[in-house]
């Protein structure tokens, strides 16, 4: 178990330096998600008081349209030199390696979110009445769920040619309950003062995290299986 | 009364595409097995 | 191996054929029509069928999922797909009718009723795992990748229901636990008769075209047998 850490913060790490040392990923995708709010600000005007009522459902769309650049990225560059064959061949545990991936991309779509997520509530003059506090947990609980169904399914898809455009089409439906709950919860601790209503939301979303954080661990190593 | 007639005539006929699809491949493979068999044979 | 199978065949085609006519004449002319709805009410029997075949077909390929991560074997590989390719037409044919269905009884082509929003996100996962399967590369290999993917999709589908029975009572409230496919309260003997017959046709019609469809795959392996045979021997 103990190893299984080590090996996966190893992974962790050696992908976050080679990501601060070219920036290339984190900086598409705050571009990106930068470009999404401008888009999202000519299509709903910010000056109308009823597109307030879309800002929780636009912190999701920015996160997992920006969230997919990342994950898409995570296990094709690895292709790169075949050092994803260097990683299966390794004296690790394959699930360590989902592990390392999943910090990856937690990290990276975490900092999209630190700079995006006030961006859209400044571009669009958002005011929130609810405690900062659960809405910090209510969005970290919801990203996790994301990235780890997300990395999974891009380890999965990183074995197509085409896989840029599998990866979407395999992990929206999947995403649709946590998306749900997410939304809503977020509506809820945004414009109410506690968190009583959002409460049977974030069970869920907390047992979704759970339930396909156990599957996708102990399915990883199918997919690292063979060639 | 007209949906009705909608509902079923749109269930079976995507239940009768999707039959004669199946028919359509299992005739191109049959063809396909008889051209070649007949290769196997004569060679 | 062949001769009971194909009898097997013929037997079903035997019992498929009588039973459509049979609950096709149970449907239009034997049960009454309902007080409230009218004749549309009948569109429920197939409706109901078909939505129970869609999941049925998915249960089906989380079984043979399931089957496959344990010991990959063609023919699991096939059933698997099959399975799924039969459950997209069925989601399909659900998908549509319950809409007619809707607009008819509430006048509107789409509710975001629980059910009816699970079976769509049902045929998207459907989809996905055909795309999966049309991957290129050994079959082995792809039997494993789109097995894994049926088992997260299984797993998903619970949720979603949930999810959305969550999110619909948050939004209207008197929706919540009245079953808006029943006819109301009281369901009349008839009906009732009518509605299991036509479910047990059409589960054999799945049945019949699970057949048909693993026989044509079959059918695809000794083509491509026969294919490398011929391809030896213009070698040698």
């Amino acid at each position: 178990m103990k190893t299984l850490l080590a090996d996966a913060l190893t992974i962790a790490g050696k992908d976050l330096r080679n990501e601060w040392k070219s920036k290339q990923t984190i900086g598409m995708m705050i571009i990106f998600s930068s470009l999404v709010i401008l888009i999202f600000s000519f299509a709903f005007d910010p000056t109308n008081n009823t597109v307030k009522a879309i800002i929780p459902g636009l912190i999701w769309v920015i996160t997992i349209f920006a969230g997919l650049l990342g994950l898409n990225r995570s296990f094709i560059a690895e292709n790169e030199n075949d050092s994803l064959t260097g990683l299966k061949v390794a004296p690790i545990d394959p699930s360590s390696i989902f592990l390392g991936k999943v910090l990856t991309n937690l990290v990276l779509v975490t900092t999209v979110q630190i700079i995006s997520i006030p961006m859209l509530f400044l571009l669009f003059d958002y005011r929130f009445h609810g405690q900062i506090i659960w809405f910090l947990l209510i969005v970290l609980i919801a990203t996790i769920g994301f990235i780890v169904i997300g990395t999974f399914l891009a380890a999965l898809a990183a074995n197509a040619k085409n896989s840029e455009m599998l990866l979407p089409v395999l992990l929206l439906p999947l995403l649709s309950p946590l998306m749900i709950a997410a939304v809503q919860a977020t509506r809820i601790v945004l414009e109410q003062e506690g968190i009583a209503d959002a409460i049977s939301w974030l069970q869920l979303m907390v047992g979704y995290d759970l339930l396909f954080f156990a599957a996708c661990f102990f399915l990883f190593e199918f997919l690292m299986e063979g060639s | 009364m007209g949906y009705l007639f909608m509902a079923y005539t749109i269930i079976w006929g995507l239940l009768a595409g999707y039959i004669f699809i199946l028919g359509k491949r299992q005739k191109d493979l049959k063809k396909e097995l008889q051209v070649l068999e007949d290769w196997n044979a004569e060679k | 191996m062949k001769q009971p199978s194909m009898l097997m065949d013929r037997v079903m085609y035997a019992l498929l054929v009588p039973a459509m006519f049979i609950s096709l004449y149970l449907i239009f002319i034997w049960s009454p029509i309902e007080k409230q709805m009218g004749a549309s009410q009948k569109i429920f029997y197939f409706h109901v069928g078909t939505a129970w075949v869609a999941f049925l077909a998915f249960f089906v390929v989380g079984y043979y999922c399931v089957l496959t991560l344990k010991k990959p074997t063609e023919s699991r590989f096939i059933n698997a797909g099959i399975s799924a390719e039969i459950g997209v037409i069925f989601t399909t044919i659900t998908l549509i009718s319950g809409m007619i269905w809707g607009k008819s009884a509430w006048n509107t082509w789409w509710t975001w009723e629980p059910r009816l929003v699970t079976v769509l996100i049902l045929l998207f996962i459907y989809i996905a795992y055909l795309f999966i399967r049309k991957m290129d590369g050994a079959w082995e290999r792809i039997a494993k990748l789109s097995a894994v993917f049926g088992i997260i999709g299984c797993i998903n589908v619970p949720i979603v229901f949930m999810a959305i029975r969550w999110w619909n009572t948050k939004l209207h409230p008197v929706v919540f636990g009245e079953g808006k496919n029943q006819s109301g309260g009281g369901v009349e003997p008839e009906m009732l008769l009518t509605l299991l017959f036509s479910l047990g046709t059409i589960t054999l019609l799945y049945v019949f075209l699970m057949r048909k469809g693993i026989e044509i795959e079959k059918m695809r392996l000794t083509v491509k047998k026969a294919k490398s045979k011929v391809i030896e021997k213009l070698a040698s």
